[in-house]
């Protein structure tokens, strides 16, 4: 709330804006589950989020980016008690939220942003290992979305190459699945025991991250550290089988990042690879190197884009973690785009894992009407084995339709 | 004959069939020298009609930053809603094609717009992400092929072929050149032999002294669609900074 009356307070005293942009959208929507999950009997879920994204310049030098939401939903995801959430440490969305909130002072070659915002390191498009400071929110798991950050980022930029370095004063954990719904973190054997969820314990310290891109005439490519935390979760877990009962508390294991990308465009495709190594000082934390590896291509109308995703373990952890990002690793992505006419396209998402365990394919259509309206169908459709870390959702086909009016 | 004869007969021929294509050089190069500017700033209002009549209406407001091979421009969609926000970024290079990378705000990060994907349609317009660099002369071999007039104005009608270092989608053009004002009015842009993309250039006046087309019309032949854009408030050597013209502030 401190940076929403700053924000304001600071509006009102350069009241003489110079230049003043607006945008937003209000999406009203729905999921339709063919089949009930074991703990979740729910078969369509609704909701409606509008978004409102405000951009004001003042002086050449200095901007404000701001956008708010409000949202509500049938199935809880949205927390019902109407509050304000700067954080983004909730379990639930917050039904107010403030999504993006910061001050940008710009000179010849610098670039400062403080406040809340969105950072994206990563130059590959399903999977961004080197992307610490760009939580996801995995309240559905074959939807994603990412969360912003509170943090002050410096961008140092001369000739064709870029200096980024972050620094978070307050961590943001990654949003995972609630507990009692079909996207369940819990394994399928803890499906009807009794849980009791004894909080998060948050790090303290501040994660810092850099980051060093060239943009070369034939490539480009960049070179990431990151040493902070995990967003994504251990478990500390109590298991009472006699009773059926299960206690459980969140930590943020620590975790550095040694990372980078390589984009090269070729004649015929887009090569384009990013991977990163993992460490921890954590005991029994897992040590690993995410890579994902992929071509892209634009056929006409068709923009296609054919990937693998691996993992490579290099130090075996036994605590219990939660995979978030590492569930989509050893596996084929595929992303076909097809514009039939500036109004209408049609979208296919796959992955595919290696071993055959699991699968998600997600065909879409979308098409605009007039200059404020978009409807878009699609459908998820899961595939796999309880064992495997998305197979065990296989219950958890469903269609997707959204509504959208944007302004 | 001689061998001597020969040779200057052979020279003679020689320099017949160079000096016509050094002429349409320095006609383009006159061209070039004409509209070149420190900088420009455009809001363009796009009306793209498709084989079935319809009709979509788009705007954005148009930066650049040097000239011709030199340049950097930055182009901002106003609207639809829908994709308001969405930014292009174009490095043109004097010696290759220009670098491009375009922001869309739901992604929240830039995307690198691929030398092979360059003919593809810009954002649901008829023209293709090639056609919004700024070409350098040098780039192309020129060929005058004769006169025309065209809307009443006597015309060089010019082909040009990229060389190869340009990596175009187009073999070659045609261009047609009003002989009174150096200007180009008219652009066919052929794949082989079968015409890809045909921009006409309309409503000139003069702006601070440049000539300027206050209309580009752009019909895709293959499509069989066309797109109007309408340049309002241009304005030419405005105090632009190098800063504003980079990948950070692309989403700015």
């Amino acid at each position: 709330m401190r940076w929403a009356a700053t924000f304001v307070c600071t509006a009102v005293f350069l009241a003489h804006a110079q230049e003043f942009s607006q945008r937003g959208f209000v999406a009203v929507g729905g999921n339709v589950y063919p089949q009930t999950f074991p703990i979740d009997s729910t078969q369509a879920i609704g909701g409606v989020l509008a978004h409102y994204e405000p951009k004001w310049r003042p002086r050449p030098w200095l901007a404000f980016h701001a956008s708010f939401e409000v949202g509500m939903d049938s199935h809880q995801q949205f927390a019902r008690n109407l509050h304000f959430d700067w954080e983004d440490r909730s379990l639930q969305r917050a039904p107010l939220s403030i999504r993006e909130l910061a001050a940008v002072f710009t000179t010849a070659d610098f670039t400062i942003t403080v406040g809340k915002q969105f950072i994206r390191w990563g130059g590959a498009d399903f999977l961004n290992p080197t992307d610490r400071f760009a939580p996801s929110d995995l309240l559905n798991l074959a939807d994603q979305e990412i969360l912003p950050v509170t943090a002050a980022r410096i961008t140092y930029t001369r000739g064709d190459n870029t200096f980024n370095a972050v620094w978070q004063p307050e961590f943001t954990p990654a949003r995972i699945p609630l507990v009692e719904q079909r996207w369940t973190f819990l394994p399928p054997t803890y499906y009807f025991f009794a849980t009791q969820d004894q909080g998060s314990a948050f790090p303290g310290r501040s994660p810092f991250g850099a980051r060093w891109s060239h943009t070369g005439a034939s490539c480009e490519y960049s070179l990431s550290f990151y040493d902070g935390f995990n967003y994504f979760p251990n478990f500390d877990v109590q298991i009472n089988p006699a009773a059926s009962r299960l206690t459980y508390s969140r930590t943020y294991p620590s975790l550095r990042l040694y990372g980078g990308d390589f984009t090269v465009p070729l004649s015929r495709f887009t090569f384009k690879t990013e991977a990163a190594y993992y460490t921890s000082s954590t005991k029994n934390q897992d040590e690993y190197v995410l890579y994902l590896v992929e071509l892209e291509r634009q056929i006409r109308e068709t923009h296609i884009t054919l990937g693998y995703a691996g993992e490579v373990v290099t130090a075996h952890g036994n605590a219990l973690q939660y995979l978030g990002e590492r569930g989509f690793a050893r596996g084929v992505i595929s992303h076909v785009l097809y514009t039939i006419d500036p109004s209408r396209s049609l979208r296919l998402d796959a992955f595919i894992r290696e071993d055959g365990a699991s699968s998600i394919v997600n065909p879409a259509y979308s098409q605009s009407f007039g200059n404020h309206w978009r409807a878009t169908v699609g459908f998820a459709w899961l595939r796999g084995e309880v064992h495997d870390f998305l197979g065990q959702y296989h219950r958890n086909s469903f269609v997707k339709t959204e509504l959208r009016y944007s302004f | 004959m001689s061998k001597s004869f020969l040779s200057s007969v052979f020279a003679l021929l020689a320099i017949a069939h160079l000096a016509p294509a050094q002429d349409a050089r320095q006609i383009m190069l006159e061209v070039q020298n004409r509209t070149r500017s420190k900088t420009e700033h455009y809001e363009g209002s796009l009306e793209v009609t498709n084989s079935s009549q319809k009709i979509s209406k788009k705007r954005w407001q148009y930066d650049r930053l040097g000239s011709y091979g030199n340049s950097r421009s930055a182009l901002h969609f106003d609207s639809p809603a829908e994709v308001k926000g969405v930014a292009l970024l174009i490095v043109n290079h004097p010696d290759r094609a220009s670098d491009q990378w375009m922001w869309i705000p739901a992604e929240e990060r830039d995307r690198r717009i691929a030398l092979q994907d360059r003919s593809t349609r810009f954002f649901g317009t008829d023209f293709s992400f090639e056609d919004l660099e700024e070409r350098d002369v040098d780039q192309f071999e020129y060929k005058l092929f004769g006169e025309e007039v065209v809307d009443n104005a006597p015309c060089w009608k010019i082909q040009s072929r990229p060389k190869e270092s340009k990596g175009s989608q187009y073999t070659s053009s045609v261009l047609w050149v009003r002989k009174d004002r150096y200007f180009l009015v008219r652009t066919d842009n052929f794949n082989r032999d079968r015409l890809i993309r045909r921009i006409i250039y309309g409503d000139v006046e003069s702006i601070d002294g440049i000539w300027t087309a206050r209309t580009v019309g752009v019909l895709d032949n293959v499509r069989n669609s066309r797109t109007v854009l309408k340049l309002d408030k241009v304005k030419y050597n405005l105090p632009f900074k190098a800063a504003d013209f980079t990948r950070e502030k692309l989403s700015q």
